[in-house]
């Protein structure tokens, strides 16, 4: 009755209406089971709406509202003079291309190190294989200053590779330190990466078939060919998946930026548009360019590829 | 007959990668550490063991030139004449990452079971925006101080924030821990015992669930103790989120007393892990 068809907009319109309130009543009033069980999914779901609505989708509405606003203060009229702005002016598309070459680049190698890093973990009984799963998960845990402190430590100018080179090479370890350089920046960004794909792809190895493996290990097939054909399809959406989600970490990593500010990234940007002259609709803009950008990333993601949706 | 490289270097090619890859994420973790309680630290190794300054420098116990530099204390409470003191920077990140992970209990657990145990319309969708960091800490920072603008700075404003950053991080752990239980045979069997919905799911499946809540409590409450992004960008004044207080020390402090203040943060994640596994594995358990 309710979901019949007609082609007139008035009574469509009241249909569907209809059918919204039905399901209202049937939330607040259930009478079959099916009404109760949907009463149940919306009670489950209603506190983390509405810490999404309040925390995330006002505040994000909000800034969108002020990236449009034509006075710098308040959200009046309607300007699209600071997307001009990002879209045109060369600094910006500098700072833009920076982001991703970083990311993508840190996103690749890190689930480089982290495949061969999942598979001895999973594969292999290694001695004292807990401990050393509890070492890789550890960095998880700290924030990206922390990350760029522990690169200072290895690569800067007291740091350990550094002067480890100095002494073999003879070289002024002053000439060594990478750590304030963007190939340091690299290296801190995979300090933070390395443990979060290492995370996923174990989870993907621990589904893997083992009876296939050793059948093709059986038939003769070396270790990398069995690799390469049987294992590599196998974890093929963790992978996707973690190359996702550290391409997502990569471009919002911001705290190991403040501690090396060597290269100019999108949320570095940002905080010196508010740092500098408070422009909020600059830095509005940019926030809302960076939330379509993941969002539909992330959305093609997930839509066009097997990965498997994870942190 | 010629052996495949790959069966002749490939394990132990594979497992090296492993061992270099631990050592390069723990061994600075280690000597920071270790430096933490050398007086100098400016060739490959630190040196002028033993000495606690660094430490007292950073707890704020001994006075430094640049006061300002070290924790403050606040007293918490006097008796007779003695007053307990503890660190106001310590005190303060405690509580707002445990505001956090008690927002993240009672929005992500019901979520998690919501996903786990029922099929719905759109629940792909939902499950992907619990799952997914919805916006990262810079982003929502700026968010934060346009929409709430008296609000952002506060405590308050720190923990709604640090609740919807670490939020996915409850709903994975408590996920997965739900899928790997009968869902549908608990509800049922306590139903038919003649407990109401809200009954078994609150004396039931949420006890069950423990060890999976637990560890995502654990992992929200050391992620929000560290959160540093959104910190950044919305506080204003007062005293300072420990994140903050760490990048201080990392930008302006000398390399020694740096060190002291990232050791003194990795003594609060293992102190707090080991705290709260335990807690997970005894305090929880009707069989212990």
């Amino acid at each position: 009755m309710l979901g019949e068809y007609t082609d007139r907009p008035g009574p469509r319109l009241r249909a569907s209406a209809v059918r919204v309130v039905a399901v209202f009543g049937s939330v607040l009033n259930p009478v079959t089971e099916r009404d109760r069980r949907r009463r149940r999914v919306v009670a489950l779901c209603a506190p983390f709406a509405i810490l999404v609505a309040i925390a995330g989708a006002y505040p994000l509405l909000e800034v969108v509202r002020i990236s449009v606003s034509a006075e710098q203060y308040r959200s009046v009229g309607f300007s699209l003079a600071a997307y001009e702005t990002l879209f045109t002016d060369p600094y910006y598309r500098e700072v833009a291309f920076n982001s991703l070459w970083l990311a993508g680049g840190t996103a690749l190698a890190s689930v480089g190190v982290a495949v061969p890093v999942a598979h001895a973990l999973e594969k292999y009984d290694l001695p004292g294989e807990d401990v050393l799963v509890t070492l890789v998960s550890f960095p998880i845990s700290l924030p990206g200053i922390v990350a760029a402190f522990m690169i200072l430590v290895l690569l800067g100018n007291n740091g350990l590779v550094t002067n480890l080179f100095a002494m073999l090479t003879g070289r002024a370890a002053t000439d060594l330190a990478i750590a304030v350089s963007a190939s340091g920046l690299f290296v801190a960004f995979c300090y933070s990466m390395i443990p979060r794909a290492t995370l996923i792809l174990r989870g993907t190895y621990s589904e893997v078939d083992h009876a296939a493996e050793e059948a093709a290990q059986s038939l003769g097939a070396t270790p990398w060919q069995t690799f390469r054909h049987v294992t590599f399809p196998q974890i093929r959406p963790g992978i996707t998946g973690a190359l996702i989600l550290t391409f997502r970490t990569g471009l919002a990593i911001f705290g190991t930026l403040i501690v090396i500010q060597t290269v100019l990234v999108w949320t570095l940007q940002i905080s010196r548009e508010l740092a500098t002259g408070y422009n909020i609709q600059v830095a509005g803009a940019m926030a809302t360019v960076y939330f379509l950008f993941t969002f539909a990333f992330t959305a093609f993601g997930l839509r066009y590829t097997d990965a498997e949706v994870g942190l | 007959m010629t052996v495949a490289p790959s069966r002749r270097f490939g394990r132990e090619l594979v497992t090296v990668i492993l061992f270099l890859t631990v050592a390069f994420l723990i061994a600075p973790v280690l000597l920071t550490f270790v430096g933490s309680f050398a007086g100098e630290w400016s060739g490959v190794f630190p040196s002028e063991f033993v000495t606690l300054r660094n430490w007292r420098e950073v707890l704020g116990l001994a006075e430094t030139i640049g006061s300002q530099r070290s924790m403050g204390w606040d007293s918490l409470l006097s008796v007779g004449g003695y007053t307990l003191a503890v660190p106001s920077e310590l005190l303060f990140s405690i509580g707002l990452a445990l505001g956090g992970v008690f927002i993240n209990l009672v929005v992500g657990v019901p979520i998690a079971y919501a996903v786990a145990r029922y099929d719905f319309r759109w629940d792909e969708w939902v499950s992907a925006i619990s799952v997914l960091p919805l916006v990262p800490g810079v982003i929502l920072g700026v968010a934060f101080l346009r929409a709430y603008p008296d609000l952002s700075g506060t405590s308050f404003g720190l923990i709604v924030g640090y609740s919807l950053l670490k939020a996915p991080f409850m709903v994975m752990a408590v996920r997965s821990e739900f899928e790997s239980m009968p869902l549908q045979r608990l509800e049922e069997s306590a139903r038919s015992l003649g407990a109401s919905w809200p009954r078994t799911f609150f004396t039931v499946i949420v006890p069950n669930a423990r060890s999976g809540i637990v560890s995502g409590a654990i992992i929200c409450w050391t992620l929000a103790a560290a959160e540093f992004n959104f910190s950044y960008i919305v506080w204003a004044k007062g005293t300072q989120p420990l994140a903050l207080f760490l990048q201080r020390h990392i930008s302006n402090s000398s390399f020694t007393r740096a060190a002291a203040a990232v050791s003194m943060f990795f003594c609060i994640i293992v102190a707090v892990t080991v705290l709260l596994q335990q807690v997970g594995s005894r305090g929880f358990d009707p069989r212990g």
